[in-house]
């Protein structure tokens, strides 16, 4: 059934849903409740019951018409991008299902998995005033291009009687970065000039005196300063900042294909905390940086991403 | 912007747990678990008022024990076997141990009143709404009354309001995932409705067009305890429950003239045997073919409705000329149904009173019409045989003796005591009051005792015209007995002592004959115009619902000239009809829900009104930016969809000091300004 419905390959976005790809098909609750209405209808057609009739009739057409509102919540939604932030590979990355429609239905209590698979957590969506998104939680095992399975968005409203659902692949960039290595040797020392300091409470030189805030650390204080001036004096203190760090893929020679990427990455992370520059050489790539912050560490992240898998 | 290489590696959210397989049981939350439990009340209600009211107490207190035990947490399955056990052993003592209709509902609702114990999961949830469901399905078999359709119909609504309640939790189990909070309840009923409202067509279609089956696949169960109806045996002093009971028991429009009051007997069970105590139908010769007899010059056509009950027996004016389809007729003319009349069924019957009615009585038949039990009664067989001698062979003489002394003598009461062993003694000579019973009983006991043939005949006398629909009503308060007597020269001749005593008894039924303890409509004239036309509502119901059955459904096209449906024919015509309203369910369905405010509803029309135009309002563009823009590239509506953009959104934004009745007036304006405002393609708006 799964292999059975559209689409059958990723498409790209955005895609709308139409009766083409909306398939209707009874739940469990559903086939009981059509075979309870069977046995009404034919016990009250032996009996001559019209009023039995009726009533099995009434709610029959009263389940064919949530049949219908089923397919109709589903119907005119438009899936507008799939988007994420990249994730460390074997954490769940929160993948956000955009979606719209035109607002002249009430379209809640929708529901995005992975159909039958069940490997992820259904996330609810709802749309209000034609526009909701849902957030799926899908596990990442390895780094590079995630492959977004095919997605499901169904309902059972308004009865439980059927469920409507379409099938979504879509063709999504989300990238997972590769995971760091868990314990390494520290981040080799940079070279260069030590021009860039930043203010850092604990240091060797101290840089300057200010007043105090609270929630500074009490060893911080200036106390003969501060009998001097009559007011509570705090140390500054200026670390050198290390100066541009070279991550190079050639110098990890001894490791594994794998391991050398999981250390680079986890470099990349320490550098980044620390404030260094960094720049990463990778084989058959030109060397990224010098430089650092979100845009550099994601260059970096993406490039060790999308390395062939050795 | 610095990231600790510890919180990196660690998960950015916690990894969910992940689901294998089968999904876990969804567990209710109280308050959808009070909504299905309540629904499954509502479903059992109207069945309870079916059963008889000793199971019905006992379902019914269980149920609610069960409900009260089980609200805060499940019952060990060893209690629920022991109880199912107990009330279904209770409901069959109950009941006597005889198996029927009414018996296999009682068990049915038994097994309802235990559900609540175990729905804990949307599951258990759902299969007891599943099954509750049959609960206005069996209450429609037991009874078609207005109050089961009612009560059936707004239960089921309950039922299919608390699935939608159920289906809110499907698929959002996850734990930590917000649930929204459920609508209001009107909003809920109301989306409800709207379901049933677009199914209504389809239903429709199908109830009219889907082929009926002729004959049943499998019998009709009778019921197992049955009403009191026309019983087929008279113990005089039993039938005032039913003379109280202002039930109507059939319907009768005559084709031409209907008979005077004074002549409408309906003809029940005929009853030969008296054992001093009761009487009973005969024996051994009902099953021979009926009697000629010598209608007179007046006919009577008219068609009777019946409503449903559980004997075969009904009845017809006396006496019918032709047997309708599906019935037979007794030796003694009495009609019998050959199935059941569990369902409202409808007879063509043409009857006349008789003018000479069996001349030639066999003498078997006459040795049981003069049948005494021994030892009864000695006054009264004293009595008899001194009327015999004075009268030498005129019977007609005894027969006007005996009215006559009736007509002098006797008064008539519904308050009369029980009596003894000379039941006809003790009534003849010293209570000297009673009703009909008393007075047909005493009547053929002294007729038979004095020679004459005589029978009792039970059924109804008179009827209720109904103005509004224009046919007759009989009520089960117009059961009535009365007496045959065999008279050379005219075989049997209808007689009624108690008509002696009391005519209006037989004459004027809405008279209230029972002070005190009058009927629900017996004398309150004010109240007659309603009942009249309620009635004959009812009536339509019938006529159009109730009564509906194969034969009617072949004649369903006759005023279009399609004299038969045959099956092909009707089949095709099922297929059209249902698929055209498939279709018309689709289109209701997917108009969408209209916006509610009806100034918003006309402010959304005027934007669409400029997509011609090519300047439909963005949805995400203020309104007095888009006026601004359509002034840019249509100066000549720009003005005009300025001022109301202003009035629209002052109105929309503005607070108001207007009051309410202001408020409305002004809203009634802008609406009718912003419909009013058409841009053309060109020039001025009209």
């Amino acid at each position: 059934m799964h292999a059975w419905t559209r689409p059958r390959r990723p498409e790209t976005l955005p895609v709308q849903f139409d009766r083409r790809r909306i398939y209707v098909l009874p739940t469990g609750f559903g086939a009981f409740y059509g075979a309870l209405l069977g046995a009404m209808v034919l016990g009250a057609l032996n009996y001559n019951n019209n009023p039995a009739f009726l009533l099995a009739l009434l709610l029959g057409g009263a389940g064919l018409a949530s049949l219908i509102a089923a397919q109709l919540q589903l119907s005119g939604l438009r899936v507008i991008a799939v988007d994420a932030e990249p994730v460390p590979a074997g954490s769940a990355m929160r993948v956000r299902v955009h979606v719209r429609a035109a607002p002249d239905r009430l379209r809640r209590g929708l529901q995005v998995d992975d159909g039958i698979a069940r490997e992820i957590e259904p996330a609810r969506l709802d749309l209000d005033h034609g526009v909701g998104e849902a957030e799926l939680h899908i596990a990442t095992h390895r780094r590079g291009w995630l492959d977004l399975p095919k997605l499901r968005v169904s309902t059972t409203r308004p009865l439980g009687l059927a469920r409507a659902w379409s099938h979504l692949w879509p063709e999504a960039p989300l990238l997972v970065y590769p995971a760091p290595e868990a314990h390494g040797p520290p981040l080799p020392v940079g070279g260069g000039d030590q021009t860039v300091t930043r203010v850092h409470p604990s240091g060797d030189d101290v840089h300057h005196l200010r007043g105090y805030r609270p929630g500074d650390a009490r060893r911080a204080i200036a106390w003969k300063h501060s009998a001097r001036r009559d007011m509570l004096l705090v140390r500054e203190y200026e670390q050198p900042l290390g100066a541009d760090v070279e991550l190079e893929w050639q110098r990890l020679h001894g490791l594994q294909h794998e391991a050398r990427i999981a250390r680079l990455a986890r470099w990349i992370d320490e550098a980044e905390r620390d404030g260094c520059r960094y720049r990463l050489s990778l084989p058959g790539h030109p060397a990224l940086g010098p430089g650092n912050g979100a845009a550099h560490r994601h260059a970096c992240l993406r490039a060790l991403a999308l390395l062939p898998h050795g | 912007m610095a990231k600790s290489a510890s919180a990196a590696v660690a998960p950015a959210a916690p990894m969910p747990p992940i689901r294998g397989g089968k999904p876990a049981a969804i567990a209710l939350e109280p308050g959808v678990r009070r909504w299905a439990l309540l629904a499954g009340a509502s479903c059992l209600l109207p069945l309870l008022l079916q059963l008889p009211p000793s199971i019905a107490a006992v379902i019914a207190v269980v149920g609610i024990g069960v409900g009260a035990l089980s609200w805060r947490r499940a019952q060990p399955a060893l209690l629920r076997l022991v109880l199912v056990i107990a009330l279904v052993g209770t409901v069959l003592v109950l009941a006597r141990f005889s198996f029927g209709r009414d018996t296999g509902c009682a068990l049915l609702a038994a097994m309802f009143a235990i559900k609540p114990a175990e729905t804990y999961t949307l599951r258990d949830a759902r299969s007891l709404i599943g099954f509750a469901l049959f609960g206005p399905f069996a209450t429609f078999l037991l009874d078609q009354g207005p109050l089961s359709l009612a009560l059936g119909l707004a239960a089921s609504v309950f039922a299919l309001v608390s699935l939608q309640r159920l289906a809110e939790l499907d698929g959002v189990a996850a734990p930590g995932q917000p649930r929204a909070p459920a609508p209001p309840a009107r909003q809920q009923l109301w989306s409800v409705a709207r379901l049933i409202g677009i199914g209504l067509p389809l239903a429709l279609a199908v109830f009219w067009l889907f082929p009926r089956l002729a004959a049943p696949l499998w019998g009709v169960p009778d019921r197992a305890l049955a009403r009191p109806g026309l019983s087929d045996r008279m113990s005089p002093g039993e039938m005032v429950d039913l003379m109280n009971d202002e039930t109507v028991t059939l319907r009768a429009r005559f084709n031409g003239d209907a008979p005077p009051t004074s002549q409408m007997y309906w003809r029940g069970p005929v009853l030969w045997h008296f054992d001093g105590r009761s009487w009973t139908q005969a024996g051994w010769f009902r099953g021979l073919p009926p009697p000629a007899f010598q209608p007179s010059a007046t006919v009577w056509d008219y068609e009777l409705e019946v409503e449903p009950t559980d004997d075969r027996q009904f009845v017809a004016l006396d006496l019918p000329l032709n047997t309708p389809d599906g019935s037979r007729l007794s030796h003694d003319y009495g009609l019998y149904a050959r199935r059941p009349l569990a369902a409202l069924s409808r007879w063509h019957l043409r009857s006349s009173p008789p003018r000479k009615f069996e001349l030639d009585l066999p003498a078997p038949l006459r040795r049981a019409a003069l049948e005494l039990p021994v030892g009864y009664n000695p006054r009264t067989l004293a009595l008899a045989a001194q009327w015999r001698r004075e009268a030498g062979g005129d019977d007609a003489a005894i027969v006007k003796r005996a009215l006559d002394m009736y007509h002098r003598q006797f008064a008539y009461t519904l308050a009369t005591p029980l009596l003894g062993r000379h039941s006809v003694d003790e009534f003849l000579f010293e209570q000297k009051a009673g009703y009909c019973e008393h007075f047909s009983s005493s009547f053929v006991v002294l007729m038979r005792a004095a020679g004459v043939p005589a029978r009792v005949v039970t059924g109804y006398a008179g009827g209720y015209y109904n103005p509004v629909g224009g046919y007759w009503l009989v009520r089960r308060s117009d059961a009535h007995a009365w007496a045959e007597a065999w008279l050379p020269g005219r075989g049997w001749t209808r007689v009624d002592p108690t008509a002696a005593v009391a005519p209006e008894r037989i004459y004027d039924t809405l008279a209230d004959r029972t002070p005190g303890a009058g009927g629900l409509f017996g004398g309150i004239g004010a109240v007659t115009p309603l009942f009249n036309l309620g009635d004959w509502a009812r009536r339509g119901w019938n006529d159009f619902v109730l009564g509906f059955d194969a034969s009617r459904q072949e004649r369903l096209l006759q005023p279009l000239g399609v004299d038969r449906l045959d099956g092909p024919r009707l089949i095709g015509l099922f297929v059209l009809f249902a698929s055209l309203a498939g279709a018309w369910m689709v289109w209701l369905s997917s108009r969408g829900e209209r916006q509610r405010d009806p100034v918003l509803r006309a402010w959304h029309a005027l934007g669409r009104r400029y997509r011609r135009l090519g300047l439909e309002r963005a949805p995400h563009e203020p309104a007095l930016a888009w006026a601004e823009r359509v002034g840019k590239a249509r100066p000549d509506l720009g003005v005009a969809l300025l001022r109301l953009s202003q009035t629209f959104s002052d109105w929309r934004y503005a607070g108001s000091q207007a009051g309410r009745r202001e408020a409305r007036e002004l809203r009634n304006e802008l609406v009718r300004a912003l419909r009013a405002h058409r841009p053309g393609r060109t020039g001025e708006p009209r």
